[in-house]
């Protein structure tokens, strides 16, 4: 397993965050809040000519077709920058979905080159994330149902709008129909189609929630060498300078833990459910400490609205429990290490 | 109408660089390295003028180290059509990129030459100016608008107190100041397209140029800390302290 990202890797991570850096500040991030969608059209119209929807699209439908690795930086920098997750969600696990279903030449032929051009945004709707988000605005919702894949246009869903945590996320309880007009891959198939969207989808939460422990240990970082008690920077104070030193040493540890779950996935590997779950159990706890300690050492003002750690947390917060809370998690560990033929113990359970 | 860019691995620009112990210089040690922000606008000019068909082919060059491949590949993926990397591990000094620059001119003849006005890791603020007068070329530094004819190109320079246009016979020099122009974000799908654009590696010596330093650096050091200030509690004792103590009224 090589962990190096290739030149080409990090030179999307640097393009990303040149766009990102400049357009997606917490300024930007707070007038999406007021719109409909959450986020600023011209951010996501820059997002669109990015090209990161064609990353994943197969060549042949104009797409880059590139792997579950080469979104593992890319997924970071979204959260590092607090960019809702819609764009990440629809360029990433749903069109990868699309591109996999064996039997539905006719939609991927209909959606996948939108997608590559950025013109076609999907939603997902599984049981385990019983709110949609971003169903409203979505072209085209890629549903569960009894394991089946269904894709249903818009103007066939109903939706009601929930309110979330994160002032920038928007969540939908929907209500469609699915049937034979609707299907586009049956319940043996779909069994398959769902696990990936689900490793997948798990990737890109892991990628941003280690993006935005990294963004609270630096918004820290900068108010502890600014804000002065007893006449001294109190990052300067031992045990302030522990609540930020155990959140890095969680998140370097939870990222080998990621960069093997999304190597895991890539290449098919047979525990790569396993390396998923338990990534995102790495990721959440490091991000959840960072939350904590960040409003710990931000003092009383850390939760208030005037302070740009609310963006960052509240996001934490709200990714915790999507696409399987951490008892989904962990019961997926535990049904591998409790199995009775599972190897465990040196040179067995973390190879 | 062949247009050539220059570009310069520096420091990026949000990195804050440390001096090194020994006052040497400054350490460059992994630390993050793009390309230098006027050379951006200088890529980006000429990919405006190639994209409103005044230039047909846009050549970026770079020297230095080996890595000086990825800010040329950058400038690809912004739109240039070819590179050539002028590879060395001496130190290129402004005279001897001027010197480099001259010798490519006169194999790719270029009417179009167009180089940030300075990198932000050394502020020479030399080398359009020496390759213009190595060339021959007329030289329009310092430009925040570009207007390319057929035989002539408009140059409005921003100068101290105003702006100055000036016109100048291709081919010419020009050099990219900050105002010139917005350059792009680079987008994903191009940066996969820019690794199959043609980039030629040559050395120095292919070129026939001495690149040997001929200046010493003798001593780097950061600027004096300044040191904390006080609150005055009326005008009259700022004016006071301006007048007795300070010495500025």
């Amino acid at each position: 397993m090589d962990f190096t990202y290739t030149d080409d890797q990090r030179a999307f991570r640097d393009a990303m965050r040149a766009l990102l850096m400049v357009e997606a500040s917490p300024e930007r991030v707070r007038e999406g809040w007021e719109l409909d969608a959450g986020i600023s059209p011209q951010l996501q119209e820059l997002i669109a000519a990015q090209g990161l929807s064609a990353l994943s699209v197969p060549e042949a439908f104009g797409g880059l077709g590139l792997a579950d690795t080469d979104w593992a930086l890319l997924s970071q920098e979204f959260g590092y920058y607090a960019v809702p997750d819609a764009a990440l969600n629809t360029a990433y696990p749903a069109a990868c979905l699309i591109a996999a279903l064996p039997d539905a030449p006719s939609l991927q032929q209909a959606t996948l080159p939108r997608l590559a051009a950025g013109e076609l945004q999907l939603a997902i709707s599984h049981p385990l994330n019983p709110l949609v988000a971003d169903a409203d605005r979505a072209d085209l919702v890629l549903a569960w149902a009894d394991s089946e894949v269904h894709a249903v246009p818009r103007s066939a869903v109903d939706v009601s709008a929930l309110a979330s945590v994160d002032p920038a996320r928007r969540l939908y309880r929907v209500s469609l129909e699915t049937g034979a007009g609707t299907r586009v891959a049956d319940a043996a198939q779909g069994e398959v189609l769902w696990r990936e969207l689900i490793n997948r989808s798990n990737l890109a939460i892991c990628g941003q929630l280690l993006g935005l422990t990294q963004r609270i240990l630096d918004i820290s970082i900068d108010y502890s060498a600014q804000r002065k008690q007893f006449g001294k920077a109190i990052g300067s104070f031992q045990a302030v300078k522990h609540h930020m030193a155990d959140v890095a040493v969680q998140s370097e540890f939870a990222k080998p833990v990621f960069n093997r779950a999304a190597w895991a996935v890539e290449h098919g590997h047979p525990l790569r459910d396993v390396y998923v779950s338990q990534a995102r159990l790495a990721c959440s706890e490091a991000a959840a400490l960072a939350a904590r300690n960040g409003i710990q050492l931000h003092g009383a003002m850390g939760y208030t609205w005037e302070c740009d750690l609310q963006i960052f947390m509240k996001r934490i917060w709200a990714l915790a429990s999507s696409w399987g809370d951490a008892a989904f998690h962990k019961a997926r560990v535990a049904d591998w290490l409790f199995a009775p033929d599972t190897e465990i113990g040196p040179g067995k359970t973390f190879i | 109408m062949k247009v050539l860019v220059a570009v310069k691995r520096v420091v990026d620009y949000n990195v804050k660089v440390r001096v090194k112990a020994d006052g040497s210089g400054v350490d460059i040690a992994n630390v993050k390295m793009s390309m230098n922000p006027f050379d951006e606008i200088a890529v980006e000019e000429a990919v405006r003028l190639k994209e409103a068909g005044k230039a047909s082919e846009i050549i970026v060059v770079s020297m230095g180290v080996k890595q000086c491949e990825e800010t040329l590949r950058t400038a690809l993926a912004m739109g240039a059509d070819r590179a050539i990397l002028v590879e060395t591990e001496t130190e290129l000094q402004p005279l001897a990129v001027a010197k480099l620059l001259k010798e490519i001119a006169a194999k790719e003849a270029p009417q179009l030459m167009i180089l940030g006005k300075q990198a932000i890791d050394d502020d020479a603020n030399q080398t359009g100016q020496m390759v213009a007068a190595l060339l021959g070329w007329g030289q329009g530094t310092f430009a925040s608008k570009v207007d390319l004819a057929a035989e002539t190109v408009n140059v409005t320079r921003e100068i101290d107190g105003g702006l100055e246009t000036v016109k100048l016979a291709l081919p010419a020099v020009v050099t990219t100041d900050l105002r010139l122009n917005e350059p792009r974000y680079v987008k994903l799908p191009n940066i996969m397209a820019a690794k199959k654009k043609p980039l030629e590696k040559v050395s120095p010596a292919d070129l026939g140029v001495d690149v040997t330093p001929r200046l010493t650096t003798l001593k780097v050091a950061e600027p004096a800390k300044r040191s904390a200030g006080i609150k005055v509690a009326s005008a009259a004792e700022l004016v006071a302290k301006l007048k007795n103590e300070a010495k500025v009224l």
